[in-house]
């Protein structure tokens, strides 16, 4: 296994940023730390890289013992969420940097920086500052320069939060392909559950300084472990005790299978091609539903109808917690 | 390595890092205070400096000449010098040295700590030198009779003048230096951690480069003040002729004597040094740095 976390805690003063946690990152794979902002999952990758240090617990990284070891003897990569790009060097002394602390020789680094610069598509910047670069620029350019040393292990901390929404996107997908070429342990932070559920292998989720679940995308969107991760990773709502997907929920316009609900629609909105419903039932549920245009169409859904809810046959629920008065 | 991207990435423009200053609207206030502004840097600094000027030049280079003509001015002219270099390589290690500590650490007393080194510019310079004398003076101060039987006269001699001149300019550098250091942040240097370097490549390949500026201005501020100090050499130097007398003194010597061509000859080559400083670091300061 190529990083295995143990018994980790970390205290700021009175503040506990992580509760006795432990994860396994598998080799190989791309995996995501989703959580809150405060959560701990930058706190948790800190201390992976070593760039903090864990009250109690320890981290080994590929079966080498790390907790004592120095960042700059973990060989791990380290991408920052505002670049952290060395300000006074050029893109390719950026790149070269790594290299050039272990002294290589000199062609066998000007031979992998141009490699690099190829793979991130920056080789016409080579001789630029990085305030000439954009920054889904300089974010690549960081990319660049902590592959640049074969880390065994590449640690990415919210890389795209600094970037705007179509870049973040362009990006997004871009690191997904890079890790299919490039097979390096990765893991990244990031708030944004669509990012994780996009681009993670595995998914680690992280509240309030604790490990909520762990498992594929798909594992956790259909088999959440508990009402905070079913409502961080996508839309949750609660129909009799049940906490369910919007978009699990089938509705009609008359009672057709046991165990419907009633209620009235008391609010539609078009959005692209959802419609999403609120419907009063009869129990007193504020109840959202999210159907596509067609269905409402054919059921002529509008404001004021009268509906009927089931949950769909195979939809995830989880048992309501006790609502907060 | 093959291509990673689906489709060819839009490449966006480089973005430029200075922004034209929005414009502003002129109105007559704006006029008033362009005026006002000029008119008291004119009065107050502009017109009594271009007198020093015109005054040393009014017969050609003759007073200049006379001046490094006599071998007591040249003493006094290198002993300014070599006074003003020693200050600003101690107050550069110090200060880069203090301005790391106060930005980057906590401990206890960094407040005091902060407050402390704004004494030398809140302090009349007379203070200063009257102070060392206190603690080093020869006969009866408090260090002074032991480093003196170690061979070590500091009082009416070269080191009190070095140590009174590095101490008035002491806050000058670390007030440079301190808010540069706190815009860098340590990110640069924790990626530079995480890439291999030790914390020596990281002082000299991260650190230094990025105050480098912040560095080069606290240089000639250190410079000019450490050159024009006059207060504080006047109590500690004893102003033995040829000896211990820097040129500011003899600026005052001068012009005592009524050899007014002389005192503002001098006072004229102090200025240029620092006004020649301030315009070659203004002149090769690359455009885009604050």
């Amino acid at each position: 296994m190529s990083i295995d976390v143990s018994g980790l805690n970390k205290k700021f003063g009175d503040f506990v940023a992580l509760d006795d946690v432990n994860v396994t990152i598998p080799t190989g794979q791309l995996t995501a730390l989703l959580g809150p902002s405060g959560g701990g999952k930058s706190t948790l990758l800190r201390i992976i890289a070593g760039l903090e240090k864990a009250d109690t617990g320890s981290v080994t990284i590929e079966g080498v013992e790390a907790t004592h070891l120095p960042a700059q003897k973990r060989n791990v990569g380290f991408v920052f969420q505002h670049y952290a790009v060395f300000k006074h060097m050029t893109v390719a002394k950026n790149v070269a940097f790594g290299l050039e602390i272990r002294k290589r020789p000199k062609d066998e680094i000007e031979h992998r920086v141009e490699e690099l610069l190829k793979l991130v598509h920056l080789s016409q910047f080579a001789h630029r500052l990085p305030s000439q670069l954009s920054g889904g620029q300089r974010q690549r350019m960081a990319l660049a320069r902590a592959l640049a040393v074969e880390p065994s292990v590449l640690l990415l901390d919210e890389p795209f939060g600094a970037l705007d929404a179509k870049v973040r996107k362009e990006l997004r997908d871009w690191l997904r392909r890079l890790h299919d070429d490039v097979h390096v342990t990765t893991v990244f932070v990031t708030h944004d559950q669509e990012e994780a559920l996009e681009v993670a292998d595995e998914i680690v989720v992280i509240n309030e300084g604790r490990v909520e679940q762990v498992g594929t995308p798909d594992q956790l969107y259909d088999e959440p472990a508990n009402d905070f991760v079913m409502s961080f990773l996508g839309e949750v709502t609660h129909l009799g005790g049940v906490s369910l997907r919007p978009h699990d929920l089938e509705i009609d316009s008359s009672p057709q299978l046991a165990g419907s609900v009633e209620g009235t629609v008391s609010r539609l909105v078009r959005i692209g091609f959802e419609v999403r419903l609120t419907v009063l039932t009869v129990d007193g549920d504020e109840v959202s539903v999210v159907v596509t245009r067609a269905h409402a169409r054919a059921h002529r859904i509008e404001e004021g109808s009268t509906v009927w809810l089931t949950p769909a046959a195979g939809a995830s629920v989880v048992p309501r917690m006790a609502a907060a008065v | 390595m093959a291509d990673t991207l689906v489709h060819p990435t839009v490449e966006e423009p480089p973005v430029e890092e200075r922004r034209r200053p929005p414009r502003v609207r002129k109105t007559p206030v704006t006029y008033l205070l362009r005026f006002i502004v000029t008119a008291y840097l004119f009065f107050l600094v502009a017109w009594p400096v271009s007198l020093v000027v015109t005054h040393t030049f009014s017969d050609g280079l003759g007073s200049i000449r006379s001046l490094l003509e006599d071998p007591d001015m040249v003493v006094a002219l290198q002993l300014s010098a070599y006074v003003a270099v020693w200050s600003v390589l101690i107050n550069t290690v110090f200060g880069v040295g203090m301005s790391l500590l106060l930005v980057r650490y906590e401990f206890p007393g960094k407040r005091l700590l902060n407050s402390l080194l704004d004494i030398p510019l809140s302090v009349s310079p007379i203070v200063v030198g009257l102070a060392l004398v206190l603690v080093y003076g020869g006969r009866n101060g408090w260090l002074g009779p032991t480093l003196a039987g170690w061979g070590l006269d500091v009082i009416f001699s070269t080191p009190g003048i070095i140590m009174a001149t590095t101490f008035v300019a002491l806050p000058l550098m670390i007030r440079e230096l301190v808010p540069v250091l706190e815009e860098i942040g340590i990110e640069q240097e924790q990626a530079a951690e995480s890439l291999g370097a030790n914390g020596l490549q990281r002082f000299w390949r991260i650190t230094l480069p990025s105050i480098k500026w912040g560095i080069t201005y606290g240089v000639v501020l250190t410079l000019a003040r450490s050159l024009g100090e006059f207060g504080a050499v006047k109590v500690v130097s004893g102003n033995v002729l040829g000896q211990t007398r820097t040129a500011t003194l003899a600026v005052e010597e001068k012009y005592l004597n009524f050899d007014q061509q002389g005192a503002y000859a001098t006072a004229f080559l102090l200025a240029m040094v620092s006004v020649a400083c301030i315009v070659v670091v203004a002149i090769i300061r690359p455009k885009n740095h604050p």
